[in-house]
């Protein structure tokens, strides 16, 4: 560098500085405009991972018919569970079983308020599990018997600790006294959502997977899925409850009612759930 | 504790770690002596897993390995079973995942020797691959441990990419990082600290490790 400083350099960087905290004003005012207009904050939901093939649309409706906008996260019911108790700002909680949800009611940290019993998940719809495998997997088409024989080198399930349909599908394959004979079989995703990609992505064989899952365009296109029978595993019930440190309670209800209405619950049966109405 | 995660764990660092120290040596090596125009795109793509989130890395090896595409089917007849849900497919992914650990640490360890000395060895005659093994490895040996090190650590505490390709079956692709997250998610979080105590254990000895390594006693700075 030089060894003599020039004078024009003092005033250059002054000049820079006093760019550079002209545009950090300007973008502090533009931030604390963004934050201070309500309009802005959306209803944060924490879905389930089988309604992401589900919820957009039904989102999309309720913006459309309300006004309200909301945004929806999809995990496994268990991790989103984790992240409300520690603080996660979510408003509604669309689980895919009753147990998380009850959880957080007992620990005082979501509630059921405005339903006949504040205590109880609100269930909204329930859940059906299917057998899915591609098309070009030259194995049979899926069936109790592809399950029973040897064909099937990978057989893809969710987690069964934390996923309500990792769960009912190790009830399933224990009802038909398959699950011990399987089990070295058996590889486990993080969610039900991993689980169909498992299958998709051809490193699975079949995979027990939402009904959700294997009716969407790209899942139906590629591939065929048979309903395990609804006697082998307890009922897949997904229930809702509110956020209770939420500030956007009537929203939340709204949205709540909306999926509790007649034309949703219709919508929901054509995505693969069954309607609880 | 899950003793056999422990074990898995170790043995994934240890194999991904000779791996990678038998590919990482040339590859420095290349790119610290070597004249090839395709030099800096080489070491841009080796570093490029520290860009990637290992979710990612793991989706494309998933895919990209898998049996649906015609390098997956070969591994597929190769191996006998495709990549995922293996033990060979975590070494695979965790070699990629680690690559620039290795890398980084032995070019900065191979470009600090004095040029001196590479020119009287190339005037003396030694091929290239006499020149990496005899004059930068034992003069950048520090660097080689570091690496190696380096690799061990990150492949341990690697996450995402088994998450995306492990399937979490016992034994075979259920390591140390995977229990915790289990264990943090089925709100064991007793077992999840005792996990974690365990892992930090491990860091905070390889890590003192490489820094006895760097700065041997009795030398003193400043």
């Amino acid at each position: 560098m030089h060894a003599f400083p020039c004078n024009s350099a003092p005033r250059e960087s002054l000049r820079r500085v006093r760019a550079l905290s002209r545009a950090l004003a300007i973008t502090i005012v533009l931030l604390a405009n963004v934050c201070r207009s309500p309009a802005q904050t959306p209803l944060r939901v924490a879905a389930a991972a089988d309604l992401e093939p589900v919820l957009p649309p039904i989102l999309e409706q309720f913006q459309q018919a309300t006004g309200i906008h909301a945004e929806a996260t999809y995990q496994a019911s268990a991790a989103l569970t984790t992240q409300i108790q520690n603080g996660a700002p979510f408003d509604l909680f669309l689980s895919a079983d009753l147990g998380y949800p009850k959880r957080l009611i007992d620990a005082g940290l979501a509630d059921a308020a405005g339903s006949a019993d504040s205590t109880t998940p609100i269930v909204y719809a329930r859940g059906t599990l299917v057998l899915w495998t591609r098309k070009d997997a030259h194995l049979p088409p899926p069936s109790l018997d592809l399950l029973r024989g040897s064909d099937l080198k990978r057989l893809a399930i969710a987690n069964p600790d934390r996923a309500p349909y990792g769960r009912a599908a190790v009830a399933a394959l224990t009802s038909l006294k398959l699950y011990d004979s399987l089990k070295p079989r058996l590889v486990t995703a993080e969610n039900i959502a991993q689980t169909a990609q498992f299958v998709d992505s051809g490193n699975a064989d079949a995979g027990l997977i939402s009904l959700t899952s294997a009716l969407t365009p790209r899942l139906s296109g590629e591939g065929t899925y048979f309903v395990i029978p609804r006697e082998l595993y307890p009922p897949i019930e997904q229930g809702a409850v509110i956020v209770s440190k939420t500030s956007q309670r009537p929203a939340a209800h709204k949205l709540l009612d909306f999926l509790l209405s007649g034309p949703i619950q219709a919508q929901l049966a054509k995505a693969g759930l069954t309607p609880v109405k | 504790m899950d003793w056999q995660a422990f074990a898995l764990t170790l043995k994934l660092a240890a194999t991904t770690t000779a791996i990678l120290i038998a590919v990482a040596v040339p590859l420095a090596g290349w790119l610290v002596l070597g004249h090839s125009r395709w030099r800096r795109a080489v070491e841009a793509v080796a570093a490029l897993p520290l860009v990637l989130p290992p979710t990612v890395l793991g989706f494309f090896l998933l895919v990209l390995l898998g049996p649906r595409t015609l390098v997956g089917r070969g591994i597929a007849v190769l191996l006998g079973h495709p990549l995922a849900f293996s033990f060979t497919g975590l070494v695979v992914g965790s070699v990629i995942y680690s690559l620039p650990f290795a890398v980084q640490p032995l070019v900065a360890g191979f470009s600090a020797v004095e040029t001196a000395y590479v020119d009287a060895a190339r005037l003396l005659g030694a091929g290239p691959a006499r020149m990496v093994l005899s004059l930068l490895v034992p003069l950048a040996r520090r660097s080689l441990i570091a690496a190696a090190i380096l690799s061990f650590l990150h492949t341990v505490g690697e996450f995402g990419v088994v998450l995306m390709l492990g399937g979490d079956i016992p034994g075979a692709t259920r390591t140390l990082s995977i229990v915790l997250y289990n264990q943090v998610e089925n709100f064991d979080y007793a077992a999840a600290a005792r996990t974690s105590a365990v892992l930090f254990a491990l860091s905070v000895l390889a890590l003192s490790a490489i820094y006895a390594a760097w700065r041997p006693s009795g030398v003193r700075r400043g």
